[in-house]
């Protein structure tokens, strides 16, 4: 149970935080400003660190796991997809993992049936569950180009348009609201709930859910519950994306407390189990072809070894050989 | 009997996201529990002929409220004189203001960019000039 507490008292402390500083400090400046700026910059650098250091990492060999028949002969039906054998089908399956999550597709649950028999299951809700979270998260993301811009991009605003196409409540709902706050929800009850998930969670697993539901609650709390005047927040907003270091004109707390958990979660973001978000793209076993057979690979920092050939060695004992009466090959 | 703590689970998830779908569909109006049109007891026309003695000097309710929270004021004068025919608002402070759009453009359409000033530079679309006409198209 502490796995699940510290994050979550952690995630309240970090909400305190601004809010205190903004109600008895008066720190819009460090909240609005310098803090926005620096978790970006160590969000960009350290995303950049985490990549480069990966990038340099030699990938030697090709290893990719494979769940299908690799090309080889003719006659043998090979899986072009799960057994990618050139960069184009492994591009495709890389991304097809990452737009479609293929292989949390093939989740299965193990149970104990009757007290003793252990069955296997298809279960897809962790798939459901997790695209569901990831696709909302995204769309969420990119409609907030609407406080960055000052006219909004032909495609963000079809985006938009779709998001909130039920027409209901004022101001208009957006699907993805819901979708996330529910994702999020069962993510985090998916972990608590099955003891096999909640004996290899960790807080590290708790802390980003937490943090990015309370994140949601706020933003939706936000602009259906509690209301902002959502013009500063404009000013703002635009005020960081052109690099201006103007102070911002007075915005509730509330706001603060999402803007400093989204700062929170930008840097936490190359330190963390998040990278996975970079990491996807970098991993060997998924983004290299497996074509071991169809091409020779060589180790590249393979030493230069000086091999000493038996001609050589015959060379320098042939007259010592024949006195002892062994068999040399060249008189 | 694990599916049938399937199922339950099921209808409370069910049940949740009704509860939840509820409270976003009635969120912007304030918790009115739908009326029948009281528009039988009620007569709806007297209500809007009659005289509602503005006073332009104040608004309906403080600009900082009315900053953050117009969108609802307008859904629930809308819900209120569309659905319940109720059409007068009273105030805190006693005055009264009939429940039109008409009321708030009676001075905010001073001038005829006072809505679209914020809105498209919040790029916020109302649907309000869906049905209504906007100031930018009476005043020319």
């Amino acid at each position: 149970m502490k796995k699940v507490l510290i994050p979550f008292i952690m995630v309240m402390v970090l909400a305190i935080i601004p809010y205190a500083g903004i109600t008895f400090g008066k720190l819009d400046y460090l909240f609005g400003v310098i803090i926005p700026y620096a978790s970006v910059a160590i969000l960009l650098l350290g995303f950049l660190y985490k990549l480069v250091d990966w990038l340099r990492r030699p990938v030697p060999f090709r290893i990719p796991t494979t769940c299908g028949q690799e090309k080889s002969l003719d006659w043998i039906k090979d899986n072009p997809l799960e057994s990618p054998s050139n960069p184009f089908m492994a591009a495709v399956r890389v991304l097809s993992e990452v737009l479609l999550f293929r292989s949390l597709f093939r989740n299965t649950k193990a149970e104990l049936h009757g007290g003793s028999k252990l069955a296997y299951g298809s279960h897809k809700w962790l798939w459901l569950g997790g695209l569901a979270f990831h696709w909302s998260l995204l769309i969420i993301v990119i409609r907030h180009a609407r406080f960055f811009f000052d006219t909004l991009p032909a495609p963000i605003e079809l985006i938009e348009a779709f998001d909130r196409f039920l027409d209901v409540t004022v101001p208009a709902l957006y699907i993805t609201d819901g979708i996330a706050l529910a994702a999020v929800t069962f993510l985090v009850v998916r972990r608590i709930q099955d003891e096999k998930v909640r004996l290899i969670s960790l807080a590290t697993d708790y802390f980003p859910l937490f943090l990015i539901g309370t994140i949601a609650i706020l933003g939706v709390s936000m602009r259906y519950v509690t209301k902002v005047d959502v013009m500063p927040i404009k000013a703002l907003a635009l005020g960081l994306a052109s690099f201006s270091l103007d102070a911002p004109s007075p915005i509730g707390a509330l706001f603060y407390v999402h803007l400093f958990l989204v700062c929170v979660l930008l840097c936490y973001i190359p330190f963390s189990k998040l990278m996975h978000m970079g990491g996807i793209f970098l991993s060997p076993t998924r983004n290299l072809p497996n074509d071991s057979r169809a091409k020779r690979h060589v180790n590249p920092w393979n030493p230069d070894i000086k091999f000493r050939t038996y001609a050589e060695y015959e060379d320098d004992y042939r007259e010592k050989m024949k006195k002892a009466g062994i068999p040399v090959e060249k008189q | 009997m694990n599916k049938l703590r399937q199922t339950l689970v099921a209808i409370v998830a069910g049940i949740a996201v009704f509860a939840a779908a509820w409270f976003f569909v009635h969120a912007g109006h304030g918790g009115v529990t739908p009326a029948r049109a009281a528009a039988e007891s009620a007569p709806v026309k007297s209500a809007v002929t009659k005289a509602i003695p503005i006073d332009s000097t104040k608004c309906v309710a403080p600009a900082e409220y009315m900053r953050a929270n117009h969108m609802r004021v307008l859904d629930k004068w809308r819900f209120d004189s569309v659905r319940s025919g109720a059409r007068t608002f009273v105030t805190p402070d006693g005055r009264h203001f009939d429940k039109s759009l008409k009321t708030c453009l009676g001075c905010h359409a001073q001038n005829p960019m006072f809505c679209f000033m914020c809105h498209q530079y919040a790029n916020v679309k109302p649907t309000c000039w869906n049905c209504h006409l906007s100031p930018m198209e009476t005043q020319k």
